[in-house]
């Protein structure tokens, strides 16, 4: 089905900045099988990572965060501003909270386990591609209390209660995803609930990962403002 | 400032007294009235009291008129007068001072005879040129008759001749004496004011004091009846009742006899000396045992001596100027002996003695004032002594009160400083109870990650490197082992997680974790999860041991069974919650396996319930199996 969909188009560009090589050579491998990718570029330090992004740019970004000579954040903000319409990918050993809503924040769209098998790789490489993201129900969590800013309410009220802090921030039916994915629901699970198509489920949660983006640098800014840092 | 006003009250009375002399004399160099000063007297001899005839022409008295200058005070010889005062109920014999005043150009008008004080212990007559004018004392002399001036108006219509002559008649008894002062004859409008300044400094002015002494000595009282232990209150009060009985004679208006008035006006002296004694003891705080007893002995002594149904002594002016001077001596003596107590321990007891002798000094000279000893145109400045009781004693007061206040503050101020310190402590100790708390909660979460790597990590690594050693496995053993630790690994990282007291959110972590496992095994998971109550208690330990007990069933279910479908379902109910992992595999003999050694895992997941108060259910049938976990909603 993904083969189809992809064998008329433009193939997908792949970047990755990684300075573990084993990771590195498997997911080269999964780009050269999948017919449908093409490695783009290939970095193994955050100064080669920032070097790349001055060149063309790629559709599929994955970084790792622990570089060797600083932190994969800097690159995935870079690319934010420089590959506008690269999604960045954070490529990730347990999918661990922290690691994950920091990467959001400075703009990547979606993360990577490591352990994944070759096939969830490049599933998970085509969906972001085309505009889906992955979410797990702890992150999930963690992004409806930020936009809460009530971080102890149980998320299974959610539906119940309207929201009226953030109206703007987050829609009903965005709200409604999130609140199953904290319940153990896939995105199968959620599209046939929601009466929506699984992949329209993975674009909700690209939109909510961007919203977060913007609040996350307008909080930043606040903050900023509040402790004299910006005039 | 709080020593000067009391200085200033000090200062008060001497300063009306001032004013007063000063008016009066004032009003001495009015040429408008004349000041007679100079008189002719002879004493004759009754039988008895007569009523003063209503004519009386000096002519017709005998010839034995001596002149005299005014004020008259001839001596008293106290002794033959007390001893005829106690000796019997009438007196032997009455005498007659005659006192003769020759008037030389009269004033016009409507005149006044004003004289500061007539004393006598008889009665009272004044004749103008021969007729009687005036009477006093018409039943005998009253407590406050020598501290009442002579006054009276002279009706001289037009056509009256000028007066010429006046003439005083004074009865009394044979061994006591009189006293007149210096007479003045002006104008009533001229001799009003001299006339009432005396009356209101000799009788108004001291009962008021008097009154006020003993309105505060009340107010101590009730203090004392509240405050039984502070005996300073009780005697502040015995001060002003003693001294306010004292006072009564200067201006009761009560006839002298020798009553339980009298009695009570004479002892009340003594009472007060013995106060302020008592008084002094408590401000040097030395006992002074002896001198107590003895001013005790002697108080009671001239009580019992004086009461008027033994009248041993009776207490009638004739006696009193022998007794007074007990007192006025026991009053020297406390007042010297406190006096060297006090001196370097208490300036309270300074200002008492000081006080004491003030009033002593003031007794002395109504004594002497009383017993012709000095003019009879004197003050009785002993009716100022309660005002000097109550400015002394008063000051003690006004101190007491701002020292109490100055405390006050004080001790609120400590209270305050106190508060400080033990919060600042509290907030030390919950700082310390903190750290504490934290050190407790990382040891905690080490003990348990240790344990979990232990069981579950690390036995997996070994056991494999074991094997690998041996050479009898796999890759694809050795690959399925490593993902195997891995996924414990993710799973001890979740379990750190904040979940937030939400079991499904849990349970929704797990499935996230091990869906690639399922897909890969062709096993159909369903998800049939409802609402659940918050657990409070969900804390990372036991996320953990949560998040390995259903692993473990699942994984059992992989492992054991040939099940093509399983489903995961939560249920509230009545005091818990319930996971349900239901499977369509074979099946199993429950009690077997939980007896039998390979049922360690089983075991396992039973313990691992215990720890978090929880309990685990197997039902097996042909159909399937069904795994209950059963949660409590609250732990204890």
């Amino acid at each position: 089905m993904k083969q189809t969909d992809h064998n008329d188009a433009r193939p997908i560009h792949v970047a990755i900045v990684e300075d573990d090589p084993d990771f590195s050579n498997a997911l080269i491998l999964v780009v050269d099988h999948a017919a449908d990718m093409r490695l783009a570029g290939r970095a193994g330090t955050q100064a080669e990572g920032l070097a790349m992004l001055a060149g063309p740019p790629a559709d599929v970004l994955l970084v790792d965060l622990g570089l060797p000579d600083g932190s994969g954040i800097e690159v995935i903000r870079a690319a934010a501003r420089l590959w506008p319409g690269c999604s960045t990918m954070v490529s990730t050993n347990f999918g661990d909270e922290t690691h994950v809503m920091r990467s959001i924040e400075a703009g990547a769209a979606g993360y990577l386990l490591k352990d994944s098998s070759p096939s969830r790789m490049a599933d998970e490489i085509r969906s972001l591609a085309s505009g889906g993201s992955p979410i797990s129900p702890i992150i999930a969590r963690q992004v409806l209390a930020r936009f809460r800013h009530q971080p102890a309410a149980p998320a299974h009220q959610q539906p119940a209660v309207p929201d009226e802090e953030a109206p703007a921030l987050l829609s009903q039916r965005e709200k409604e995803v999130l609140d199953y994915i904290t319940k153990g629901f896939t995105a199968h699970e959620i599209a046939s609930l929601m009466e929506l198509s699984h992949f329209t489920v993975r674009t909700f949660v690209r939109r909510i990962y961007s919203k977060l983006k913007v609040t996350s640098k307008a909080e930043a800014i606040f903050e900023a403002r509040t402790q004299g840092l910006l005039s | 400032m709080g020593a000067r006003i009391p200085r200033l009250f000090a200062w008060l009375p001497i300063i009306a007294l001032a004013a007063a002399g000063a008016c009066y004399l004032e009003s001495d160099d009015d040429g408008a009235s004349l000041h007679l000063t100079r008189a002719d007297w002879q004493d004759t001899v009754a039988s008895d009291y007569t009523a003063p005839p209503s004519r009386q022409d000096s002519a017709a008295l005998p010839a034995a008129w001596r002149p005299v200058t005014l004020p008259f005070n001839p001596a008293i010889a106290l002794l033959r007068q007390a001893e005829s005062g106690t000796g019997g109920a009438s007196p032997r014999a009455v005498r007659v001072t005659w006192l003769k005043v020759a008037v030389q150009a009269a004033p016009a008008g409507a005149l006044a005879l004003y004289g500061i004080r007539v004393k006598t212990d008889g009665t009272v007559a004044v004749y103008v040129d021969g007729r009687l004018v005036h009477r006093a004392q018409q039943r005998g002399p009253s407590w406050n008759s020598t501290r009442t001036p002579l006054w009276f108006t002279l009706d001289n219509s037009a056509g009256t001749p000028p007066v010429r002559e006046i003439l005083l008649r004074l009865e009394h008894s044979d061994a006591s004496q009189t006293a007149l002062s210096s007479l003045r004859l002006g104008p009533v409008d001229t001799l009003r004011a001299p006339y009432h300044v005396r009356l209101w400094l000799q009788q108004e002015l001291p009962a008021m004091l008097s009154a006020a002494f003993m309105a505060v000595g009340v107010f101590a009282l009730f203090v004392w009846l509240r405050r039984r232990h502070e005996s300073a209150y009780l005697l502040f009060f015995a001060l002003a009742a003693t001294a306010f009985l004292r006072g009564l004679h200067f201006y009761v208006d009560l006839p002298v006899k020798n009553d339980w008035f009298a009695w009570l006006t004479v002892n009340a002296l003594f009472w007060l000396v013995l106060s302020v004694h008592v008084f002094l003891c408590q401000l040097h705080r030395q006992p002074l045992r002896w001198l107590t007893r003895a001013l005790v002995a002697v108080s009671l002594l001239i009580g019992v001596l004086t009461l008027p149904v033994l009248a041993v002594l009776p207490a009638m002016p004739t006696v009193t100027p022998m007794i007074y001077p007990v007192a006025a001596l026991m009053s020297l003596i406390a007042c010297v002996v406190g006096g060297i107590c006090a001196w370097r321990h208490s300036g309270e007891g300074r200002l008492v003695v000081y006080g004491l002798f003030a009033c002593t000094a003031l007794g002395i000279t109504d004594w002497m004032l009383q017993n012709n000893v000095i003019s009879a145109e004197g003050w009785y400045l002993g009716a100022y002594a309660p005002a000097v009781c109550f400015i002394t004693f008063g000051r003690l007061m006004y101190r007491r009160y701002l020292d109490a206040i100055a405390e006050v503050e004080r001790v609120n101020a400590s209270l305050a400083e106190r508060l400080r310190a033990r919060e600042a402590e509290l907030d030390a100790s919950h700082h310390r109870l903190r750290q504490i708390e934290l050190r407790q909660t990382i040891s905690d979460e080490r003990q348990r990650l240790m344990q979990d790597m232990h069981d579950g990590l690390g036995s997996s690594l070994i056991s494999a490197i074991r094997s690998v050693e041996r050479g009898n496995i796999s890759d694809a053993r050795v690959s399925q082992i490593l993902k195997d630790c891995l996924d414990d690994l993710k799973l001890t990282i979740d379990s750190m997680e904040p979940v937030e007291a939400d079991l499904l959110l849990l349970l929704a972590t797990l499935r996230f974790r091990l869906e690639p496992r399922l897909e890969g095994s062709g096993v159909g998971l369903l998800w049939e999860v409802r609402e659940l109550p918050a657990l409070a208690w969900l804390d990372p330990t036991s996320a953990l041991h949560i998040l390995r007990i259903v692993q473990e069933s699942i994984a059992n279910i992989l492992r054991h069974t040939r099940a093509t479908e399983i489903r995961v379902g939560t249920t509230a109910v009545a005091d818990g919650v319930e996971v349900r992992i239901a499977d369509n595999g074979g099946g199993f003999d429950v009690a077997a396996a939980l007896a039998h050694g390979g049922g360690r895992g089983l075991q396992n997941q039973r313990r691992r319930a215990a720890s978090v108060d929880g309990k685990v259910d197997w039902r097996s049938g042909a159909g399937g199996t069904t795994f209950i976990l059963w949660l409590p909603l609250r732990r204890a």
